[in-house]
């Protein structure tokens, strides 16, 4: 792994990275980021906020700018979802992650959110890269769907090399021949990551899988795998969502695989501690 | 232009005639204190006369005169009711005005040229009542206010303590990519120093917080937005692009509210202004009486009134219908100069 002087592992006792993000300390434990996919209208991101932390979830997610095949999807609500998002955090206390799509908007999501999200589409966007790692937030880089881990790291390098030490790998699956999930999840990964590099990974079961009836399986495959932590779309009513409706959890299902979460998590850590 | 366009630029107008109508109506009330009767049908056919005159382009006398007919009388019937009128610096929007809504939101805020103008309209019987700022606790003391309060025969009647949330406001359907330069007043401005650099923007000073609202929404300059309260956005229809954009934690404001005549309600704190003999131990003496009875001094301030001469300012917790403070209030008569009462009031912490 050349050219990853910044993002490889040194030495041979590793410091893991860890990032403490309001209460939660990323990279430590187990993180479950959940919310909707994008931030439709105030009461629905508030309620669907208070529901996840509910259930025991540590972080909130939301969109407000919105990356879309089509360009007559809904393209998010732009600086209202980010005011809605900074309420909802306040209301619950849940640090938010939300997407950036653009260089220029870099410093406004700062001042609303906590965590910076960089999506699959713009995983290579090296000037939104560059931005985003002069900003004093931490970056939340997911995988791009057409990427090697190698390329990966090296956008992550990217963040680090402006002087943002603070990014948050996140795998959300990869194009491949399989046609039966949207993308294929690559859990394959997460130790590969912990070989090669000190970032935190956590996985996105949502967008890996597209398919609701997989999204608790992997949850739990991810715990097992090694991961720091998983992002998850839920919704109040999936149906009557703006995007991904059908790989969006409701809250119940949702508190439900919390449970089998937390009970995991503490036999790996017994299992690792054996 | 666009249908789109032109329509925008008519809601600008609307909201804009709204106001206008709203300052009509304060003139009007104001006009009421000064005049004997409300029936003025001189004053109204000067009026009709001089409208119809004036009424160009589009504007026909018929319709002109239709239009002043149902103001004046919406204007009569607004000063046949009883209405308070409470004067505050600066414009619609000011945080006076915000902090006398928390006060009392029945009565009707007039806007007011300066602190000067709200202490003289209190005395003449212009405004029924007045705000003003004294302190703040990045800004210290508003020197003004309180030179001000030394040469006045006014009473306090409460205290409000605001939180200054600052706000980016900005014409409707700006795209906040689009900002560059932020107009607001100078203290507003300083206080938002890390955000605006932050975020590229160019601060440009303004008189006031509101005032500056008020031109963004009349001249609607390019690129622009202002620092001012949430209160101005709802005024002058504009749109809060963030809230509380000030780099410091706890930024609050204490405002004093006047009237000529002394509180009659309970009331559980007291100010006084006083002078002393120049003469070694003397403020101290005045002092000593509180500690003596055991009363909580809240603040303490002196203002220099002449050369080598002090005023002093002292707050203190109690009411004036309780025993020990009326015995302390005898007492100071002997060990302080110029003793003014000003009032005993009830303060309200707005959240």
């Amino acid at each position: 792994m050349e050219n990853l002087r910044l993002t490889s592992i040194k030495g041979k006792t590793p410091k893991k990275t860890q990032i403490q993000v309001g209460n939660v300390k990323i990279g430590e434990g187990f993180t479950v980021i959940a919310g909707p996919c994008s931030v439709e209208s105030e009461e629905q991101t508030i309620e669907t906020a208070r529901q996840v932390k509910e259930a025991g979830a540590d972080m909130l997610r939301g969109g407000a700018f919105k990356p879309r095949t089509s360009p007559y999807s809904f393209q998010g609500l732009g600086i209202k979802g980010l005011k809605i998002l900074e309420k909802a955090k306040k209301e619950t206390g849940l640090p938010v992650v939300t997407e950036v799509l653009d260089p220029r908007d870099v410093s406004w999501v700062c001042e609303y959110v906590d965590v910076l999200q960089i999506g699959t589409r713009n995983m290579q966007n090296f000037s939104l890269l560059k931005e985003v790692g002069k900003a004093d937030k931490p970056v939340l880089l997911k995988r791009g769907m057409y990427s090697t881990l190698k390329e990966w790291l090296s956008c992550a390098e990217y963040v680090l090399a402006e002087g943002n030490p603070n990014v948050i790998l996140c795998e959300r699956g990869i194009r491949t021949i399989e046609t039966y999930t949207r993308n294929t999840l690559d859990l394959a990964v997460v130790p590969s990551v912990k070989e090669v590099t000190h970032l935190p990974i956590i996985v996105d079961p949502s967008h890996g899988t597209g398919r609701l009836s997989l999204i608790e399986q992997m949850s739990l495959a991810s715990v097992a795998a090694g991961a720091d932590g998983i992002i998850v779309e839920v919704h109040r009513n999936p149906s009557e969502a703006l995007c991904d409706g059908d790989q969006s959890l409701t809250p119940s299902m949702f508190a439900g695989m919390m449970k089998k979460l937390r009970i995991l998590h503490d036999c790996m850590v017994k299992i690792n501690e054996s | 232009m666009e249908l789109k366009e032109i329509r925008k630029r008519i809601d600008l107008l609307d909201s804009r005639i709204l106001r206008i109508l709203n300052d009509r109506m304060e003139l009007a009330l104001m006009a009421k204190k000064l005049k004997s009767s409300i029936e003025d049908k001189d004053r109204e056919k000067e009026i009709i006369e001089r409208i119809r005159m004036n009424s160009t382009g589009l504007i026909n006398a018929e319709f002109v005169e239709k239009v002043y007919t149902e103001i004046l009388k919406e204007s009569k019937n607004l000063q046949k009711k009883e209405h308070s009128l409470i004067g505050f610096n600066g414009e619609h929007g000011a945080y006076g005005e915000v902090a006398l809504r928390a006060w009392n939101s029945d009565w009707v805020s007039v806007p007011s040229k300066g602190y000067a103008a709200v202490f003289e309209g209190v005395s003449t019987g212009l405004y029924d009542y007045g705000i003003v700022a004294v302190e703040n606790t990045l800004g210290g003391v508003i020197g003004e206010v309180n030179e001000l309060l030394v040469n006045t025969d006014l009473y306090v009647i409460g205290a409000v303590e605001l939180p200054i949330y600052l706000c980016l406001l900005t014409l409707p359907g700006v795209d906040h990519r689009d900002i560059r330069t932020v107009y607001s007043q100078s203290t507003a401005l300083s206080q938002c120093r890390n955000f605006l650099s932050r975020n590229r923007l160019e601060p440009v000073q303004y008189f006031d917080t509101a005032g500056a609202a008020k031109m963004l929404a009349e001249e609607t300059p390019k690129s622009s937005a202002v620092i001012a309260s949430a209160l101005a956005a709802e005024i002058y229809n504009l749109e809060i692009i963030k809230e509380d954009i000030d780099d410091f934690e706890r930024n609050m404001t204490r405002f004093l509210i006047l009237s000529r005549e002394e509180n009659k309600e309970e009331g559980d704190k007291c100010s006084i202004l006083f002078s002393t003999e120049h003469r070694a131990g003397t403020l101290f003496s005045v002092l000593e009486v509180f500690a003596k009875e055991n009363i909580n001094l809240t603040r303490i301030g002196s203002i220099q009134s002449g050369v080598g001469n002090y005023t002093f300012f002292l707050d203190f917790i109690g009411s004036d219908k309780d025993e020990k403070i009326i015995k302390i209030l005898k007492d100071l008569k002997k060990v302080a100069l110029n003793l003014r009462f000003m009032g005993c009031y009830r303060e309200i912490k707005v959240k």
